[in-house]
């Protein structure tokens, strides 16, 4: 196994000496990740997500439990771990501002004892890889937030990490940067075999990054299995936001709930597993006048509302 | 060493990276001590001299203080920001890295303002110091010592953050001792004087080096030499003690 | 126009200050350290010269040095940086928006921050000064040094407005205020009675606006009755209340002109 955890919790401790209060933020957990694997690990804010993977990283000693990443104790093999592994911090920049990336990369690379031609060659196969070259230099205050990520994302790549942690990346990119950056995280772990540990509170992130999906919520693991079953449970269902020209009935369809219907505005809820998505959207356009449409996700509240009620696989 | 280096290199340019406003601070700087030499101008012209401080020699205690304050907060400028690092997650990216936080985190940043400092201080000591071979090689020696006992205090009262989870003390170490260290020791007594030499060592980097400028002793030497150690080794530990209780910011952001 | 913003300004922020006890303890702690140092200083350099410099004795210097201290240690030090960063940032330009005076408001919100600290330092002064030197030198000239020491931080404020006020042209007020504290550290008697100076630069300082931000709270508290020195501190205050409503029409004139 690439990662091992075994009932690993933090507590931290809060508050003025007389007003302390220990706050749980990961609660006693355990879960075992195989090589090759793309697992995301979501849950809402304040769930214990970063606290999880700073833990697998080295950055935070746990309060107890084991965890064992490629054969090392993070927190006391921490130096030799950071050669294996590379960790992204979608707040906190590996980048210097001021500096171009190629700039930042050459010091990371003698901070990895790679040699200079080694790390030029390889700084060529990541802005290939990461569709970045051209980005490279440029100072990094100037670039925007989905190139910054690419480059950072490159940053921690440098050193050919077999295991990817990153915690939000996709926090803040707007919606073609954040494909974009789904769609490279899939591409390293098909082409280079690249473990993939993602955090996040974007259901999306699931559903295009990973195979596997593991739901925290208030420091406790609640949910675990592949996304593929998920879809078939928890993600099945599908919002459509419609508005009409004209007040109109709703549809009568086999798995599809009108949650609500006033004036020129209607709300459904499409359970996928019954109806596909695409009949219902020509059953819409075809009888209805509509001006405007739109299919998203179940928000991860109501998500993680769901795996407290139905019985787990 | 090579990580070292290229760091170095990286925070040089990333120092460098606005010309315009690299001079002007390193001006300012200089600008700034000379208003401290004008003071004590002032001071001596009046009182002449005080408990063996003449302005001969607190204008050499000034070209230490402001060498050794030069090296710690103008090239390790981190040293005075453990603190700050700690509060707010700037420790994350250091422990990315298969390198020793401390030393990475204190040569990542240079402070144009305060290598103004350090221009100073040569410029003091080669225009009043009377510069000789070997008055030179014990104001180099001194002013790194200095550089090394103030670093390592710099760098515990920081590192107390991780365990009092606020920055207050560690901003008023620093503030203390650069104060404390810029004007002759011996016009404090008691108490204090002690303190000065034990708590905060703002004796250590400056007074002593300076002294020993002017009348070299091995008995002083040795021990400005063994306080440096010293703090650099305590500065060590506190850090490395500190660092396994650090939140990244987890405590706050999850207010 | 609404008549209370100043007021409530100044209040408000005076709470904020004193809530915050972490904040204070460390201007407390600060104001003893820096307090302590020079009043030992100067004990020192009165006991090798026969007990008097520049006509003070030890007792009095002492209570000049707890006084100036109390007055510049108020006062947030990079109050010039923080008003140009305001400036440059746009934020000023957001309050012209408001219905009072963004100048006003300004001063009096800096005002309220001030007082807590102002109090704080005030109380451990004198505590530190009875303590360690003796009582204080002269009774009334202790009770002109109390008005003498709002009117200083008042002062101060305003005149760092004044000259924080030329980010609105150059965007960047950073190396200015090295420049000014460095004035009232020297020039404004902070670090030395305007006496000690050869007579030529106490004639010099003495026609400069930093003593009113320093030296005539000091000189009062160190037993000398010169009631005409308020005066000199209520003339610098108009002359820089002026001062900084003409840089600051001016600025914003300019703001409307080529935009925030």
């Amino acid at each position: 196994m690439t990662i091992e955890v075994r009932s690993l919790t933090k507590v931290f401790e809060a508050g003025s000496r007389r007003n302390r209060r220990r706050i749980e933020a990961v609660h006693d957990i355990s879960l075992t990740v195989g090589a090759g694997e793309r697992v995301a690990y979501i849950g809402p804010n304040g769930a214990g997500k970063s606290t999880s993977i700073k833990m697998l990283t080295g950055v935070l000693h746990p309060t107890s439990g084991t965890a064992n990443v490629l054969g090392m104790v993070p927190w006391q093999q921490r130096r030799a771990l950071t050669r294996r592994i590379g960790a992204l911090f979608g707040q906190r920049s590996q980048l210097w501002f001021e500096l171009t990336p190629r700039e930042t990369f050459r010091m990371l690379g003698a901070i990895f004892d790679l040699e200079p031609a080694a790390e030029r060659e390889r700084v060529g196969v990541l802005g290939e890889l990461l569709d970045a070259a051209d980005l490279f230099d440029t100072p990094v205050r100037s670039l925007s937030l989905g190139q910054r990520m690419r480059c950072e994302l490159a940053a921690c790549l440098l050193h050919e990490p077999s295991i990817l942690f990153l915690d939000e990346p996709t926090i803040g990119l707007d919606l073609l940067a954040k494909q974009r950056f789904r769609e490279l995280l899939v591409r390293l772990n098909e082409e280079r075999g690249t473990t993939v540990f993602l955090t996040s509170h974007d259901v999306a992130d699931i559903e295009h990054v990973a195979q596997r999906a593991v739901v925290i919520n208030h420091g406790v693991v609640i949910y675990d299995a592949e996304v593929a079953a998920m879809r078939r449970t928890l993600l099945a269902t599908k919002s459509v936001e419609v508005t009409l020209a004209e007040p109109s009935p709703p549809p009568e369809m086999d798995g599809v709930i009108v949650t609500a219907n006033k004036d020129s505005s209607m709300s459904l809820v499409v359970d996928t597993t019954r109806c596909s998505i695409r009949d219902v959207l020509d059953h819409l356009l075809g009888r209805l006048s509509v001006t405007d449409i739109s299919v998203t996700d179940p928000p991860l509240e109501q998500v993680i509302a769901e795996i407290y009620t139905v019985p787990r696989s | 060493m090579r990580a070292v280096t290229a760091t170095m290199r990286a925070a040089a340019s990333e120092a460098r990276a606005n010309p315009g406003a690299f001079w002007s601070q390193l001006a300012a700087m200089a600008l700034n001590d000379i208003v401290w030499v004008i003071f004590w101008a002032l001071f001596f012209n009046r009182v002449g001299t005080l408990r063996g401080w003449d302005q001969s020699r607190v204008l050499l205690l000034f070209a230490c203080l402001t060498t050794a304050g030069g090296i710690v907060l103008g090239v390790l400028s981190n040293a005075r920001r453990v603190g700050e690092l700690a509060m707010n997650g700037g420790i994350d990216a250091a422990l990315a890295l298969p390198v020793p936080p401390l030393p990475y985190l204190l040569v990542r940043r240079i402070d144009a303002v305060n290598l103004g400092d350090l221009v100073f201080g040569f410029g003091l000591f080669a225009l009043s110091g009377s510069p000789s071979v070997e008055r030179t090689l014990i104001y180099v020696c001194g002013s790194l010592a200095g550089a090394a006992v103030l670093a390592g205090f710099l760098i515990t009262v920081g590192s107390l953050t991780f365990f009092l989870r606020r920055s207050e003390a560690g901003e008023l170490g620093f503030h203390a001792i650069i104060l404390l260290a810029s004007y002759p020791v011996d016009i404090f007594a008691g108490v204090t004087k002690v303190m000065l030499y034990t708590a905060v060592p703002a004796a250590f980097v400056a007074a002593v080096p300076a002294n020993l400028i002017e009348d070299f002793n091995l008995r002083d030497a040795l021990v400005l030499g063994g306080v440096a150690a010293g703090f650099a080794a305590m500065a060590w530990s506190v850090f490395s003690l500190g660092l396994r209780r650090y939140t990244s910011t987890a405590l706050w952001t999850r207010a | 126009m609404n008549a209370r913003w100043p007021w409530v300004s100044v209040s408000s922020a005076a709470r904020r200050v004193a809530r915050d006890r972490g904040q204070l303890l460390f201007a407390a702690g600060f104001y003893v350290v820096v307090a302590s140092v020079l009043a030992a200083l100067w004990r020192a350099a009165t006991e090798v010269n026969g007990g008097t410099v520049a006509g003070y004795s030890g007792l009095q210097l002492t209570w000049y040095v707890v006084a100036a201290e109390a007055v510049t240690i108020a006062l947030n030090t990079r109050l010039i940086e923080v008003i140009g960063d305001d400036i440059a940032s746009g934020a000023v330009a957001a309050e012209l928006l408001r219905p009072a005076p963004v100048l006003g408001v300004r001063v009096c919100t800096e005002l309220g921050r001030c007082l807590p600290r102002l109090g704080v330092c005030v109380a451990i002064g004198a505590v530190l000064a009875t303590t360690t030197a003796g009582a204080p030198p002269d009774a009334t000239a202790l009770a002109l040094a109390a008005p003498a020491v709002v009117l200083a931080v008042f002062c101060n404020l305003i005149a760092q407005h004044a000259f924080a006020g030329i980010a609105f042209w150059l965007r960047d007020a950073r190396s200015m205020w090295f420049l000014y504290h460095k004035l009232v550290f020297v020039l404004g008697g902070m670090l030395l009675p305007l006496q000690v100076m050869p007579s030529w630069l106490h004639t010099v300082a003495a026609w400069l606006p930093f003593a009113a931000m320093a030296y005539v709270p000091a000189r009062l508290a160190s037993g000398h009755v010169e009631p005409q020195l308020l005066l000199v501190q209520l003339w610098w205050l108009g002359v820089m209340w002026w001062a900084a409503r003409a840089v600051f029409n001016a600025g914003e004139r300019r703001l409307q002109v080529v935009g925030g």
